[in-house]
């Protein structure tokens, strides 16, 4: 620690340079705040001391006011609380909106807006936290006026010890108690071990060249993004959307009826992946198509196996949509229908109840629980349909004298294939519980509940011919 | 001064009457900035520093080979199964996060407690929360199988997805609590740094030292105006740190606990597994601490009685981990829900026993050794204990992921096996978190050296009171 | 720079005295009044009393129970700053074996006349409006009358034992100054530790998780602790507080005891969030029937039974609004602030085990407590008078204990650090 700050004190001598403060070295903590009181006390206002660490008690002797930071951040804190709380609110409970609409899911249960709120409490706290400690350390930096890279302090050697083993008082010059040779006998009454002058140099005011050039580039760099922004505004391309990543768009497959790969080089002599050109292989022999196992007996099918019309219109399957189309000669041939139950249907109270159970899964949302027609799909598609926005046939009711006076077998072909606009439901419900649900439409039909006049009348204008 | 290292003086007494001194040798300020600054001032480091750093290179090359793989292939490249969709990949997080716990537990609570002793060691464990939260976050982040639309993470508006994430999934929280942590941590680790690379700046004599450590220190000058807002600035964060460390590994356990698997849905989990975090990462503290104090003679600094403050709060976790583990056992039997009870006594006596008692043995059994002095003081012992604790929380993790593979549904049971890939990205792991903490070794202050010499006595006052004092100006805070 | 003080006691009076002859009879008639009042009020329903009378013990209880942690912990973590304070904390964990006395009340029925209207275990086939089946096996070996009296003895005999061997100890090191009581209490401060925590555990499965049998949350004991340990700074400060007005320990208790006893107040208002928010969202979370029923019924506000409303002011009145208020520093530091803060914080803590065990009354009387659960049953007449009975209590036992005894620590080794140390 020599005195070797010889180059930085020729400079400053001349008018080129101002002494902006006197620079004080104390050799302990206690002495500096021994100084810092003392100078406090005479007076001084703009003064600042150095430390390696922050030591006890110097914000009392220098007179240095609590910060505010707390208060900033207690707001940023309710800020960060109000935007995750609406974050949240917006993007899992709203639907519409004008620019990004929001994505209103219901998943695991969980309720959406105000009840769902403890789900959204953790992001809440960590927004919370986020934003708070944000607001800590740039709040912490603004406030001290940091990052300051010029700052002539740095020039002085001594000062470097700042940071590492020596405390440091420095006396401004703006002060109005700073007389440079009254305030230098008074940091030497204080016991400072060494003084040095800190000077600002004031011809060290020209901006580096290469920092202009890099200026001028970087002004230029910046408005390219626009100018290309603008040019492509009016233009049409016609090439295909950049892909970055092509994801799923193309995929290494063979797609249905194509041609499968050739491994041979030679054209006469072809050399197939599966021995034929196909891609695509053929189902191994012996394999049943979906549907093609059901049993062609009673049981499955409602009625005499062998006494179905001729297959002209494709017998009982028929399940046009329109039924204007259905021919009615062929209407008119129908099968010999089951009039009880076939063997293996139960007749109890238990295969009842297991019909009333299903047909109030699969039945119920058109043919109401009662059967006349109340189901929530029916009076929707109604409604739609009286607005002319739907085309819709109404449900028949099971209470319809026509459906009453329908044998269990044409019933069960009914659920099984459908009429009309009602769909199959074979694939859905098993032929045992078809049976249950035929039982369960029998007896529902016992109840001697009315048909209710319009739907049935309706029903019976649209579908009058299978009713017969 | 310097050159008497007087290692006799032990700091481990018990003396209710006076403090006893954290930094020995009778170091002054000077000595501190000497002692630390030497570590990275030398023209080279030591040779095992360069015999760790290969190994860890090494290590993180298999890391990125795994990686390339893992990409290139899809995540079908692990081991993990139907029903144990979540294998090592989350073991792999969970044990990484926990580790980095200890850092900002020790930079934060401890520091609102007013423990001193917490200065030697705070920075280091800072540094290895940061890299232990990235090796965490790597498992999570590949395992999302498509890397390139990662930023579906985040709400980011998009008009062509229609599409946000889910905030109710405790998944997403992870996304929030992990991203948050490594953030809140960097920035405390940052600020925390910035009069210790002044320091530095004041020191280097090379031409782009001056320049990366003046722009890194930002112009500091330890202004006592600056000092005071720093410090306010510092309580704040401390304040921030400690809820949301303690809500990290909450909401990694709520991505177990909020299920309804048995094993993973019990209400202990959340201070449960932040115990478990703290227990993990000390350990690793302790691990990291012993090898650098007598590679980089810090033995003043990180004394014997640092070590042992350590060693009883891994005790001390320990034992709360394991009265966990008795108060899940105890309830699964209490509830009288048989699915329950089944998961437990599958954990012990299942398919998975011996991961459950090398579990129990590791976090349970060993750290007891703990309650002797001898293994507390000792650095080879307390090494071993604490990588056994490790090995013991790892398995900790992996014996509550294993409650997938008995599931609700017998028939879909199965067992996981790892494969070749999920053995090497876990070593390669390593590999990532020592390749840092190398670099962090060698070029930034390893010790906050500014907090250092806030708990050295001056000495200029009568000794007995010195170190009081010093207490007192930590304790201020 | 500052001048330090000696680790000496100089406040001019430093114990009760003679005053506790007054207090201690004082505490008893008000004792006798609250608590008469109360079973008056509930119109000689025993089952009505003891509810309430359990709510109130159970309050006081855990905050013995957090005091004696306190003492433990700062033993075991060979504090300085709690030099002080820490007497107050050791008079109130030494009532916690006299507590025992007031359990007797509950405790006599059932064992005696097998008295099952609170407690419902001791009835056989009873479960609580739990969905789970009959749990036989679990009364056979546990929650069965017999091992529930002895534990319950148990537990009260190891606190009792722990608590005066802290006390006695630094009471002796009043007399003899000798700094190496303080090495002994700290030393079997770690063992004690684990034994406390391990009945603690228990000892909240038995008290108040036992009401709702079959309903189980691993989390509980940590929630019974993290309300007991705030409550327990609160009234360590608010005993601070009143006997310096009346003149005693004017000179070591310092506001800088006060911040952080407040500081540390605000922390376990915060713990208490956590452990209860965490507990609530697993199990609201998972929604699994064996657990949601109970908080089904103190939050779902079942045909308007008002429980609702409670759950609510917990959540404000417990969590909210201490911590807001309590974050600020000026309000930390601020004798008069403070005992209102502190009293308030004790009363939400009565509201919290109000709004534990008060809602197993209904279920209690209620056949199935889904279809008719009972209303809030608060009544001011019966539940105001059984919270004043129960400060008689605490003011007896506390002046009982304290008798002419010091007040604070006198010949701590570590009092010249809590003299001297300075927050920021």
């Amino acid at each position: 620690m020599a005195h070797s700050h010889k180059p930085e004190k020729e400079k400053p001598v001349g008018p080129s340079s101002k002494l902006v403060s006197l620079v004080a070295q104390f050799d302990d903590p206690d002495s500096l705040v021994a100084a810092c009181d003392r100078a406090r006390r005479e007076g001084y206002q703009k003064m600042d001391a150095y430390s390696p660490f922050p030591v006890h008690g110097i914000d009392d002797a220098i007179g240095i006011r609590r910060t505010r930071l707390p208060f900033f951040v207690l707001a940023i804190a309710f800020c960060g609380l109000a935007f995750a709380l609406f974050l949240q609110y917006y993007v899992n409970s709203t639907d519409e909106s004008p620019l990004f609409p929001g994505y209103k899911f219901f998943i695991s249960g969980k309720p959406l807006g105000v009840p769902g709120v403890p789900a959204n409490i953790p992001v809440t706290f960590e927004i919370i936290v986020l934003s708070s400690a944000f607001a800590t350390f740039f709040g912490m930096w603004i406030l001290n006026g940091l990052p300051r890279f010029a700052n002539p302090l740095h020039r002085i050697p001594r000062f470097r010890r700042a940071t590492n083993d020596r405390f440091f008082l420095v006396l401004e010059a703006e002060d109005e108690k700073f007389n440079e040779s009254r305030s230098r006998q008074q940091l030497e009454e204080w016991g400072a071990t060494a003084i040095e002058e800190c000077h600002l140099d004031l011809t060290d005011h020209e901006i580096p060249k290469n920092f202009k050039m890099a200026g001028i580039v970087l002004l230029f760099a910046l408005l390219l993004p626009p100018a290309l922004i603008y040019r492509a505004a009016g233009m049409t391309n016609r090439n295909p959307r950049l892909h970055v990543v092509p994801d799923m768009d193309w995929q290494d497959k063979f797609k249905t009826q194509t041609v499968g790969p050739n491994f041979s080089n030679d054209e006469l002599v072809p050399d197939y992946l599966f021995g034929d050109p196909s891609a695509m292989r053929h189902p191994v022999a012996g394999t049943i198509a979906r549907g093609d196992a059901t049993g062609q007996d009673e049981f499955h099918l409602g009625y005499k196996p062998g006494s179905e019309p001729a297959p002209a219109h494709g017998g009982p399957n028929a399940n046009t949509q329109d039924p204007a189309v259905q021919d009615p000669a062929a209407q008119a041939a129908e099968p010999e229908w089951l009039t009880s139950f076939p063997g293996g249907v139960q007749v109890s109270e238990a295969t009842i109840a297991r019909g009333k159970q299903r047909f109030e899964i699969y039945c119920t949302p058109c043919h109401g629980f009662d059967g006349n027609g109340g189901g929530l799909t029916n009076q929707h598609a109604q409604a739609l349909a009286v607005q002319g926005k739907a085309n819709w046939t109404a449900v028949k009711s099971l209470h319809d004298p026509a459906v009453k006076s329908q044998a269990v077998g044409r019933i069960f072909d009914t659920i099984t294939n459908g009429r009309a606009t009602m769909g199959p439901y074979q694939n859905q419900i098993p032929a045992a519980d078809r049976w249950a649900i035929v039982m369960y439409v029998k007896a529902l039909q016992q109840t001697g509940i009315e048909t209710t006049g319009a739907t049935a009348e309706a029903s019976s204008a649209t579908e009058a011919p299978a009713g017969n | 001064m310097a050159s008497t290292i007087d290692m006799s003086l032990d700091n481990t007494f018990e003396d209710p009457s006076r403090r006893a001194p954290l930094v020995l040798g009778g170091m002054d300020y000077g000595d501190v900035t000497d002692n630390v600054a030497a570590i990275w001032e030398a023209d080279r480091p030591p040779k095992t520093w360069y015999v760790v750093f290969t190994i860890a290179l090494v290590l993180l090359g298999i890391l990125g080979a795994c990686l390339f793989h893992l990409i290139m292939k899809g995540t079908g490249v692990w081991g993990n199964n139907n029903p144990v969709y979540w294998g090592f990949p989350i073991v792999n997080f969970v044990f990484w996060v926990g580790i980095g716990h200890a850092g900002t537990l020790i930079s934060a609570i401890l520091f609102l407690f007013r423990q001193n002793w917490r200065t030697s060691i705070n920075r280091a464990a800072e540094a290895m929360t940061i890299f232990a939260v990235v090796c965490a976050g790597l498992f999570p982040g590949v395992h999302i199988g498509r890397l390139w639309v990662f930023y579906w993470l985040f709400p980011v508006p998009t008009e062509h997805l229609a599409m946000w994430p889910n905030f109710r999934s405790p998944l997403l929280w992870d996304v929030f609590a992990v991203g948050t942590y490594a953030t809140v941590s960097l920035l405390f680790w940052y600020m925390g740094m910035v009069p210790d690379i002044a320091t530095f700046r004041d020191r280097t004599k090379t031409k782009l030292g001056k320049f990366v450590y003046s722009l890194l220190s930002l112009g500091w000058t330890g202004s006592a105006r600056n000092w005071h807002r720093y410090e306010m600035a510092y309580t704040i964060l401390a304040a921030l740190a400690t809820p949301l460390v303690l809500s990290v590994h909450t909401i990694v356990s709520f991505d177990f606990a909020v299920s309804q698997l048995p094993g993973w849905h019990t209400t202990i989990f959340p201070p449960y597994f932040v115990a478990g975090a703290i227990f993990s990462g000390f350990a690793m503290v302790v691990t990291l601490m012993v090898p650098c104090r007598s590679l980089f003679k810090l033995e003043r600094l990180i004394t014997i009685r640092h070590l042992e403050n350590m060693n009883k709060i891994i005790m001390a976790t320990g034992l709360m981990v394991g009265t966990a583990y008795g108060i899940e056992f105890f309830i699964a039997w209490y509830g009288g829900v048989k699915y329950e009870g089944f998961a437990f006594w599958n954990r012990a006596f299942g398919n998975y026993w011996w991961a459950y008692w090398i579990m129990v043995s590791c976090n349970v059994f060993i750290p007891q050794l703990f309650w002797i002095k001898w293994f507390r003081t000792n650095l080879v012992a307390m090494v071993i204990i604490c990588i056994f604790v490790n090995i013991g929380m790892w398995f900790e993790r992996f014996v509550i992921t294993m409650s997938l593979s008995r599931d609700f549904l017998p028939s879909s049971w199965a067992m996981f096996r790892p494969t070749e890939i999920d053995i090497l990205m876990l070593i390669g792991s390593f590999g990532l978190f020592f390749t840092l903490f190398t670099l962090f070794c060698r070029f930034l202050p390893v010790i906050a050296i500014s907090e250092v010499k806030n708990v050295i006595p001056h000495d200029h006052h009568d000794d007995e009171h010195g170190d009081h004092s010093g207490a007192e100006v930590a304790a201020a805070h | 720079m500052h001048e330090r003080r000696p680790g000496k006691v100089t406040s001019p009076i430093v114990s009760l005295s003679t005053s506790y002859v007054k207090l201690v009879p004082f505490g008893l008639i008000l004792a006798a009044l609250g608590f008469g009042i109360g079973y008056l009020m509930s119109g000689g329903d025993f089952q009505r009393f003891s509810f309430s009378y359990l709510t109130v013990f159970c309050t006081a209880l855990s905050t013995m129970l957090g005091c004696l942690f306190f003492v433990v912990s700062q033993h075991l973590t060979r504090a300085g700053w709690s030099a002080t304070v820490r007497r107050i904390g050791e008079i109130y964990a030494m009532s916690v074996p006299l507590m025992l006395l007031l359990f007797l009340v509950i405790l006599v029925p059932i064992l005696l006349m097998n008295y099952s209207a609170v407690y419902g275990w001791v009835k056989d086939g009873w479960t609580g409006g739990s969905p789970n089946p009959s749990f036989q096996e679990l009364k056979d070996t546990y929650l069965n009358k017999m091992w529930f009296g002895i534990r319950i003895v148990a537990y009260f005999s190891i606190w009792g034992l722990m608590a005066w061997s802290f006390f006695g100890t630094s009471l002796k090191q009043d007399t003899t100054g000798d700094k190496l009581l303080s090495r002994k209490m700290q030393k079997s401060a770690t063992w004690k530790m684990i034994i406390f925590a391990a009945t603690i555990v228990f000892a909240s499965f038995d008290l108040e998780m036992s009401l709702a049998p079959r309903w189980f949350s691993t989390m509980f004991p940590v929630y019974f602790f993290a309300g007991g340990v705030m409550s327990a700074f609160a009234l360590i400060s608010l005993t601070s507080l009143l006997l310096q007005r009346s003149g005693r320990v004017t000179d070591e208790i310092t506001t800088e005891h006060y911040h952080d006893l407040a500081k540390l107040t605000f922390a376990f208002v915060f713990f208490w969030g956590y452990i209860a928010f965490s507990q609530f969202l697993l199990i609201w979370y998972a929604n699994l029937p064996e657990e949601t029923f109970w908080y089904r019924y103190r939050m779902a506000d079942l045909a308007g039974s008002g429980w609702k409303n409670w759950s609510l002011l917990l959540l404000f009145g417990h969590l909210f609004i201490p911590f807001l208020g309590l974050m600020a520093r000026t309000v930390r530091r601020n004798k008069t602030y403070l005992l209102f803060a502190n009293i308030y914080i004790l009363v939400m803590h009565w509201v919290d085990h109000y709004w534990i065990i008060m809602p197993q009354l209904g279920t209690m009387k209620a056949t199935d407590p889904e279809t008719a659960p009972l209303a809030l049953p608060f009544n001011p007449l019966i539940d105001i008078p059984m919270l004043v009975g129960i400060t008689g209590i605490v003011i007896t036992f506390f002046c009982v204990l304290a008798a002419d005894r010091p007040l604070i620590a006198l010949k701590d080794p570590r009092l010249e650090e809590a003299l001297n140390y300075k927050n920021v």
